[in-house]
């Protein structure tokens, strides 16, 4: 109920108009997933074991992706950007869209996960953010640190969001700040998702609603219990989770 | 009526909080100069852990107002690009709006955003009134002293006495962790401490020391700089060391060091021991090769090989040419093993170095008995009966060197040098026994020594291009390779043939001395070119040039008496060899939505020159000039899809030319009993390829699945033609062409949990046929083997302290001969083995391996049993686990043997070859880290 006032009296401070031109546009990210750090912090492996995937396995530069976020003050579409480099070979298509509607307080979940495709609706739940004082700036934005967590998977986050930039959106599952999220870190650099290029206005080239969604429809609660079985399974075989699961 | 008045009650409560608990907050954002701050987010936290409550934006006037806020202790915080975000605690009214004194905000200073912020990539972090920032982000050169980092950030200056000014105002003292460095003498802290290793900086007004003494407050204050260290190095290091040593003298020993941090990596591997291992694990090959350990040989080679893979993955072979450090070559026989190896990488800046060396030395022992069955196309056979006694002394000197750098981002270049030393020392004594009946029997011993030494040398770079197009790349590469080789020897053997009447034949008693010296030199060169076409499809284009030229001087004398040597001109060669290759070739790759689709071709044009003669430059004895052009397509298709699936399939066609060996009009004598000779005629060897298969797997249930099935077709095939002399029964070899031979190979498995994460099991299917033809006595011989093969294996994890894992396979190929159909055998292969792990109470840990083989062969009456049990008590000791002991006994049934058998085309053959009978062994290990507990699988 609160967020949805807050929502409200952002949507009608917007709507009359004070600088309204960066309310609308698109943002590149580079995702940044750093697979020895995390599977060194699986809790199953020995010391001996977690050094020496840290000595083996390691790559200062982590692994990379694009993504994209295009975002209006009522709403967010988030999926894959162009790739970096063009491969001359192809992996399977895998899908991850998110959409995050800020007006109805719903979002929706196109993914690959766990070896299957979900589609997840359900209403809003922001993260439980904690303001820190910190501020970076990050392409000109100044932004200022907050932190949350995931009791889920285990996770430390520490978002930056930019102030000027009043929309509660941001990459992944990340929302619920008083600005864009522009950056974020999983568990001090096991994950790094930061914004590249920011560009302003309503987008060029829509990012498109997924044509015929195949896959099994679950609600976010249930598909959150699918994801605490999933992890606790692998755990337990001592498997390591991240690869078959966004991090 | 009972329930009227604390339902009134309750009514009234929740009506007087509710009027209470919504609350009304406005006030207005204004810079320094008093000018209304617009478009300024306001937010409204809790004080104890900051979590957001509420936020909002000021409008045109610099004014915010938050509606219905739940009353609670709150804290207010403003911030605008550029400035000091401001907070402070919110006093709450009794009533139900409150007014917040205007919030000012101050502008960041400039230098320090653009040189902080912006410069230096350094979060700002505020405390009060203070700004603290993150020294380490700021780049200083190497070996760079904290002075120089001083000088580098915003407010700071040294003067000329080397005295530190923050803020304007001389610092007093530096501290190093909180705690006074050399007497809080700020010069020799800044001019001492190493930049680098500085994690943390901060700058505070601290009491004088006379109030901290007193405790009486003056009012003094000293400027302060505190340093923080690095934690790093701490954590990089590990190692561990075991000894043990048992009944009949075995022992075995290994110790290991690995320290590493983000830049430098450095191992030390070393062991030694008599009981066959040989070689390191996959866990100490991986610390040993630190972040090498997972780099695939890059070898130069562009185009398709003839698999159609792109991969050439390089075993772990400790074969001759290799130089790789020997991979888990566990061997049989008897072996007393020692080796010792250095690694070092150093990666920075997208450069990569990185080096090792390894020395290992074997002494192994190998008693063989092998029994072989020849079948003779009269529906005859004999048997031959090998017993043999090896002693092998090999050293081997590895050294590698990679260094590897992105000189820019469009440009990398990779270059590698490998080399080898290598001796090796082997005597072999044999008794070999031909029997055709108990009456016709004919006997063989013999006893060769040689003295080997061979050194190795490779080089190769390789250059990557990536043009501005994304997906257009180009690539080179050159190598060389040079080998040389020098090994002398006696050979002596002594025959004893029932039915010779040939007075010319080579089969004869034999005491003669070897001498050769070898030599070879490779450059091989690539290019490769791709260009994207709609990012989709891609076309390649490639060509690799090789020529090897190679010296092979080899001497035999015959020692007539004890020192008068005599040059054996017929057993004397000398061969000079050239094979010089040339590929093009083009392919076009489609790649989209996990399809991979690739269409090649390639003309290759092999050219094999060669010569030979008695000695080096002696009389021309006959010349090999060989020219083959072939023309090669190539394609595969590999489809991943949703769910783990992945699909492949490709067709493939080979051609390889013939051995320059087997092309040389030349007989080897060195086994009198099996002599072979090469073939001027030859031609190469053409097969077609077809294979597919598929895989998946689950792992949300951990389901797998996978098949495959491989078929080779030989258009031709090079094979050994055999000529058996019916009176000697020595088998002469001689490379021919062949067409027919076929052979497919597949293979089913299923693994699937039935508890999920207690009890899972594996199932597994191989069945194989072959089809061998060849000339036996100018006859061509058909011979076919069906080879069916099953096998399940169970995991079970019931409780954490448990494991075991069981499992059974059985083979049995029946091997078809077309021309002899009694020789028909049946071979059978039976095998099931089971291992537990145990943990139990007080650190104490069991494990137990039993593998029990069963070797048949009904046409033969050949039934080995080979039952082997191992087991494992060991005890963890000391707090963090570092120590470990451990009694260890292997081959409890004393068993003491490896088996073998096999058919072919026109044999049959069984082996068994003595190796370590049943020993015990009390070992202790330390390990840095604490001792890891191996499970299974």
């Amino acid at each position: 109920m609160k967020v949805k006032y807050l929502i409200t009296i952002m949507l009608i401070l917007i709507v009359t108009g004070i600088k309204a031109q960066n309310i609308v546009g698109e943002v590149e990210y580079r995702y940044r997933i750093f697979y020895a750090k995390i599977y060194s912090s699986m809790p199953y492996l020995t010391q001996q074991e977690k050094d020496r995937i840290q000595l083996s396995m390691s790559n200062p530069e982590g692994y990379s992706t694009r993504m994209k976020l295009q975002f209006w003050p009522e709403k967010s579409r988030y999926t894959f950007g162009d790739p970096y480099e063009v491969q001359s070979y192809s992996s399977q298509v895998e899908y991850y869209f998110i959409e995050n509607n800020l007006q109805e307080q719903s979002y929706l979940k196109y993914m690959d996960q766990m070896n299957k495709t979900y589609i997840v609706r359900d209403s809003l739940h922001a993260p439980k953010w904690r303001v820190m004082n910190e501020i970076r700036d990050i392409l000109g934005h100044m932004c200022m640190k907050a932190v949350s967590e995931d009791n889920v998977k285990g996770q430390k986050i520490t978002a930056w969001f930019a102030s000027d930039i009043p929309v509660s959106v941001g990459p992944e599952e990340q929302f619920g700040l008083p600005g864009l999220i522009l950056a974020y870190d999983i568990n001090d650099g096991m994950l790094i998702v930061e914004a590249e290029k920011i560009t302003f206005g309503e987008p060029k080239e829509l990012i498109p609603l997924p044509k015929k969604m195949k896959g099994k429809e679950i609600s976010g609660a249930s598909y959150q219990t699918l994801v605490k079985e999933f992890i606790q399974a692998s755990i337990e075989s001592k498997a390591a989770w991240m690869w078959d699961m966004r991090y | 009526m009972k329930l009227f008045l604390p339902f009134l009650l309750l009514i009234a409560i929740t009506f007087s909080s509710q009027a209470q608990s919504k609350l009304t907050i406005r006030g207005s954002v204004r810079d320094t100069t008093n000018n209304p701050l617009d478009y300024t987010s306001v937010l409204l936290l809790s004080p104890k852990d900051s979590a957001l409550v509420s936020y909002t934006l000021t409008n045109k006037a610099g004014e915010f107002l938050f509606k219905n806020v739940d009353r609670q202790p709150l804290l207010i915080k403003a911030t605008y690009m550029g400035h000091i975000p401001f907070q402070k605690e919110l006093v709450l009214p009794e009533s139900d709006e409150l007014v917040v004194e205007d919030i000012r905000l101050t502008p960041i200073l400039q230098e320090l955003y653009e040189v902080v912020v912006l410069a230096a990539k350094a979060p700002l972090m505020m405390r009060g009134d203070t700004l603290e920032y993150d020294a380490s982000k700021f780049k200083v050169p190497p070996g760079a002293t904290l002075e120089d980092l001083l000088r580098r950030l915003p407010g700071m200056q040294i003067d000329v006495n080397g005295n530190i000014i923050a803020q304007g105002q001389q610092v007093q003292k530096v501290t190093v962790d909180g705690r006074r460095f050399f007497g809080g003498n700020t010069k020799m802290a800044t001019q001492n401490l190493n930049a680098e290793s500085i994690s943390k900086l901060q700058l505070f007004d601290d009491k004088s020391e006379q109030a901290k003494l007193t405790g009486v407050e003056d009012g003094v204050k000293e400027k302060t700089l505190n340093v923080e260290l690095k934690e790093e190095a701490k954590n990089g290091g590990f190692g561990k060391i075991s000894a043990a040593g048992g009944t009949d003298g075995r022992w075995s020993s290994n110790g290991s060091y690995n320290k590493f941090d983000k830049v430098n990596q450095f191992s030390i591997i070393g062991y030694g021991n008599n009981v066959n291992e040989s070689g390191l694990s996959w866990e100490d090959r991986q610390e040993f090769r630190g972040s090498g350990a997972f780099q695939f040989g890059d070898t130069g080679d562009f185009g398709f090989n003839s698999d159609g893979g792109y991969f050439i993955f390089i075993s772990g072979e400790d074969s001759e040419e290799s130089f790789e450090i020997p991979f888990n070559n566990l061997s049989s026989g008897f072996s007393n093993n020692q080796a010792i190896g250095i690694n070092y990488n150093h990666l920075k800046d997208k450069k990569d170095v990185s080096g090792n060396y390894f020395y290992s030395r074997s002494d192994q022992i190998i008693e063989n008995f092998t029994s072989r069955t020849n079948f003779l196309q009269n529906n005859s056979s004999f048997a031959s009966v090998d017993q043999s006694l090896q002693n092998n002394i090999a050293g081997n000197h590895r050294a590698n060197l990679l260094f590897k750098k992105e000189l820019d981002s469009a440009n990398t270049l990779t270059i590698n040098a490998k080399g080898k030393l290598s001796t090796l020392n082997s005597s072999l004594n044999s008794f070999q026994e031909l029997i055709r009946s108990s009456t016709e029997q004919s006997q063989m011993e013999r006893d060769n020594r040689s003295d080997r030494w061979s050194g190795s040398f490779q080089g190769t770079a390789i250059f990557r291009h990536k043009f501005e197009k994304s997906g257009r790349n180009f690539a080179a590469s050159i190598s060389n390779t040079y080998n040389q080789a020098d090994e002398e020897g006696i050979q002596k053997s002594v025959v004893d043939i029932v039915n010779s009447t040939d007075p010319t034949t080579y089969f004869r008693n034999l005491d003669q001395l070897n001498e050769s010296f070898n030599s070879s030199n490779t450059i091989k060169s690539s290019l490769l070119f791709v260009e994207p076409i709609k990012k989709i499809f891609f076309w390649e284009t490639f060509y690799n040039f090789s020529q090897s030229t190679s010296e092979i001087d080899r001497k035999v004398f015959d020692v007539e008496t004890s020192d008068i040597r005599a040059l054996n001109p017929d057993l004397s060669r000398f061969f000079d060899n050239t094979i010089t290759y040339n590929r093009v070739g083009s392919s076009i790759r489609y790649a989209n939505k996990g399809s991979n689709l690739r269409l090649s071709f390639a003309a290759a044009n092999y050219s094999l020159r060669g010569q030979f003669s008695v000695e080096k430059e002696g009389q021309n004895l006959g010349s090999v000039d060989k020219n083959y052009i072939n023309f090669t397509p190539n394609l595969s298709y590999l489809k991943t899809m949703k769910g783990n699936k992945r699909l492949n399939a490709g067709y493939s066609m080979g051609v390889t030319p013939p051995n320059i060996s087997a092309l040389q009009p030349f007989k080897d004598i060195s086994n009198p009993l099996y002599i072979r000779e090469g073939n001027p005629d030859l031609q190469p060897e053409v097969t077609h390829t077809l294979s597919t298969g598929f895989d998946m797997y689950d792992p949300a249930t951990f389901v797998n699945f996978n098949f495959s099935l491989n078929s080779i077709f030989f258009e031709s095939q090079v094979v050994q033609n055999q000529t058996i002399d019916p009176e000697t029964l020595v088998t002469t070899f001689k490379s021919g062409n062949v067409s027919g031979g076929q052979r497919y190979n597949s293979y089913l498995s299923f693994g699937f949990p039935i508890v999920k994460t207690k009890v899972s099991a594996y199932l597994s299917a191989n069945p194989s046929y072959s089809r061998n033809i060849a000339l036996i006595n100018s006859l061509e011989t058909e011979a076919t083997t069906l080879s069916q093969s099953i096998g399940g294996s169970l995991d079970f994890t019931p409780v954490d302290w448990i494991n075991l894992y069981a499992g059974s396979s059985f083979r049995l190929s029946k091997t078809t001969y077309e021309q002899n159909p009694s020789q028909n055998q049946d071979i059978l292969n039976w095998s099931a083995y089971t291992n537990m792990n145990l943990k139990l109470p007080k650190a104490f840990y069991l494990d137990v391996k039993f593998k029990y083989n069963r070797f048949e062969n009904e046409s033969f009456g050949f039934n080995q049993e080979v039952p082997i049990l191992n087991a494992f008590v060991y005890k963890l000791l000391g707090e963090a686990k570092k120590w470990e002991f451990r009694l260890s006994a292997y081959d409890i049934f004393n068993q003491n043997r490896t088996i073998n058998q096999f058919a072919g085309q026109n044999f049959v053959t069984s082996g068994r070859i003595e190796t370590l009978a049943r020993y015990f062994l009390f070992g202790v290990t330390y390990n840095m880290r604490g001792v890891e507990v191996k499970k299974l699988r």
